[in-house]
């Protein structure tokens, strides 16, 4: 993974001072909440419901064991002894003081981590796809591309105060499982020849204007590609509206502009650039950076593993695990694993620091020390020896991290919601977690397949309910609780918004409401393989939105 | 911030609460004066009573961030429709956390 160089530590370390002194003058009440609100969410701290929260960056997902166990560390010596792993690959802290937080960023800078861009109008933390350079299905690795583009965009002194805030992520892989057309710029890593190169989608989003992007170039060469989002980014501040918050996306530009008006806005910015403005990437440092994100060193195994096979045999939990939790690995005998986050009736993305120095350990005996956060809240270990997999296996069960669920129906994106958040409008968690209780056995969760329920305490849309293959977004009714359902929506190459099936649930039948639409798939399903967002798009929603009201 | 902060009625009865600025704790203004971190010490204000002292918090910038009207019963009890959010913010999340979850 990629290394902080001396500049990249030193601008770290200062700005960890400046924030001290930031902090200093805030509690001393020479600086006051309005002046000090930017300052502190530029450093990644927001004022949540019962406390301060810290965002920690996690660059594309990518930890490695020293930086887990620091993050651990902070749980346990700052916070409740736990974090709570995010959409944006990022993880957050919940309960930390303020007066803590200069020696908790201090700390993180040890491991080469901060808390830089996690929130404010800027270009937030890059994202990508979570079995990035271990997945049999991906052109290349596409990490080089998004460190680059981290380093590109971190205190860029042009878009430091965007109109609102911006959201990049890439994927090298024909199957998009980082989400790209619903972000501000999804890039996706194409070849042509042997030149590699960026097909560029721009403006989409979910919040309360849902769109899918609009690919606005098919093929922009890597030298290239920097200055080409030098470009977007250009139009982008110079034509978003500051007028109104809600308005204020690239996503509401690109939509009022239309999209080929905004398309050559960028043609001619990036025509425009003048030789001595231009990056024009060269080689070398495309080379440079790429060294970083080598493939591990992975000895020769057969394709098949016959201690695998033996002990899956012996074992029903392996056996399940296995047949739910891995991801075919470039290599013959490697697999990449998800560790799940969402035990039934748990709290989906939250790691204590036992498992997540647990976590560490596993990846430092078996996993060639590389560690990933998905978007979907959970943890993966890219590079795994099939082979390795019983023993790993039961050191999950020992610290309870080996719920066998990945892409399941218990497997749901759920925002912090009421519980925590100051936006939110209704409770997220517990709505997951009687879902998860209804479809406990998991035996019938295997059955039912993939289905992916996103749920969001308000429309901010965190929890990616316009995504889900159901989408759970919470309202406020008079003080009451409400839940919203919406059908058919994705996030993967064939993205789309959910759609709205009528009036919004109370809290008590929600649980019941999703128990008859997955029956409903599983009576009109031709056969167990097809999925139900296949059934959902080959048949249309009336017998779904039937099924969620039949109660009344 | 919250954005859905309502209005309240100059006769409505109403506490102030608001966040201990070093540790981000949640605060409520006792009828002394003095801030508490239990919701149950919370005192009851109305009018320019009230009024005034918001104003007070408000000054206290070092001490307590972003003070605010919560709407209460004239006994102290959490009311009006920002019931479960306040209800929340002094009892905790509703769910179990931490090293329970695992």
């Amino acid at each position: 993974m990629y290394r902080y160089d001396e500049f990249d530590a030193a601008l770290v370390r200062e700005r960890v001072a400046q924030f001290r002194g930031q902090v200093t003058r805030r509690l001393d009440g020479t600086l006051l909440e309005d002046e000090f609100k930017p300052l502190r969410l530029q450093n990644g701290v927001y004022l949540q419901l019962h406390a301060y929260m810290l965002r920690v960056a996690i660059p594309y997902g990518q930890l490695d064991p020293a930086k887990i166990r620091r993050l651990a560390d902070i749980a346990e010596r700052y916070d409740r002894g736990y974090g709570h792993f995010t959409t944006r690959q990022n993880i957050q802290f919940n309960w930390v003081s303020l007066k803590d937080i200069p020696d908790i960023l201090d700390t993180l800078a040890d491991v080469e981590m901060h808390a830089i861009q996690t929130s404010g109008n800027c270009i937030r933390n890059v994202t990508s796809d979570h079995f990035a350079g271990a997945t049999a299905d991906e052109i290349m690795d596409p990490r080089p591309w998004c460190e680059l583009i981290r380093q590109w965009s971190t205190f860029h002194p042009e878009f430091a105060f965007l109109p609102r805030k911006f959201k990049i992520a890439v994927t090298a892989a024909d199957h998009d499982r980082a989400a790209i057309r619903v972000h501000d710029i999804g890039l996706h890593m194409r070849r042509r020849g042997n030149e590699i190169g960026f097909e560029v989608h721009v403006g989409g989003g979910q919040g309360r204007t849902p769109i899918i992007a609009t690919q606005i170039a098919n093929f922009i060469p890597e030298s290239q590609i920097l200055d080409y989002l030098e470009a977007v980014m250009r139009v982008y501040n110079r034509f978003g509206r500051r007028d109104n918050k809600y308005k204020a996306r690239i996503k509401i530009l690109v939509s009022e502009a239309g999209p080929d008006a905004f398309r050559q806005l960028v043609d001619a910015e990036f025509a425009a650039q003048g030789p001595t403005e231009t990056l024009a990437l060269p080689q070398a440092e495309i080379d440079r950076v790429e060294a970083y994100f080598r493939a591990p060193y992975l000895p020769a195994r057969t394709s098949a593993s016959a201690a695998l096979a033996l002990a899956r045999t012996a074992d029903p939990g392996l056996d399940q695990w296995a047949r739910t939790n891995l991801h075919p690995h470039k290599q013959a005998g490697y697999t990449s694993l998800t560790i799940s986050l969402k035990p039934v009736g748990g709290l989906a993305g939250d790691a204590t620091s036992a498992q997540m120095r647990a976590i560490a350990d596993l990846a430092e005996q078996f996993g060639q020390d590389d560690i990933r956060v998905t978007h979907t809240q959970n943890i993966v270990l890219p590079h795994i020896a099939e082979d390795d997999l019983p023993a790993l296996y039961s050191r999950l069960v020992e610290v309870g991290l080996a719920t066998a669920n990945e892409g399941l129906i218990t497997d749901m994106i759920v925002c912090p919601g009421l519980d925590y958040c100051n936006l939110a409008n209704a409770r997220s968690i517990p709505v997951g977690q009687d879902i998860q209780n209804a479809f406990a056995d998991p035996a019938e969760q295997e059955d039912i397949g993939r289905l992916h329920i996103n749920i969001s305490g308000c429309i901010n849309a965190c929890g990616h309910h316009h995504v889900g293959h159901i989408g759970i977004l919470g309202v406020d009714r008079k003080g009451e609780e409400f839940y919203q359902i919406s059908l058919g929506g994705r996030a993967d190459e064939k993205a789309a918004i959910g759609e709205i099936a009528g009036r919004a649930l109370p809290h008590e039948e929600v649980p019941g409401a999703i128990r008859r639409l997955v029956a409903t798939y599983r009576a009109l399903r031709t056969h167990p393989e097809e999925s139900f967002i296949e059934t959902l798009d080959r048949i249309g929603h009336d017998p779904f939105k039937e099924a969620i009201y039949a109660a009344d | 911030m919250t954005s859905v902060r309502p209005k309240l009625k100059p006769e409505t009865p109403k506490a102030i609460t608001g966040w201990d600025t070093a540790t981000g704790q949640t605060v409520w203004l006792m009828a002394d004066g003095r801030w508490s971190l239990q919701a149950d010490d919370l005192g009851v204000f109305t009018g320019e009573v009230a009024e005034a002292r918001l104003a007070a918090a408000l000054a206290q910038e070092g001490q307590v961030t972003d003070p605010y009207f919560m709407e209460v019963t004239a006994s102290g009890a959490i009311a009006g429709r920002e019931t479960l959010r306040e209800n929340i913010r002094a009892s905790g999340p509703t769910v179990p956390y931490g090293e329970t979850d695992s």
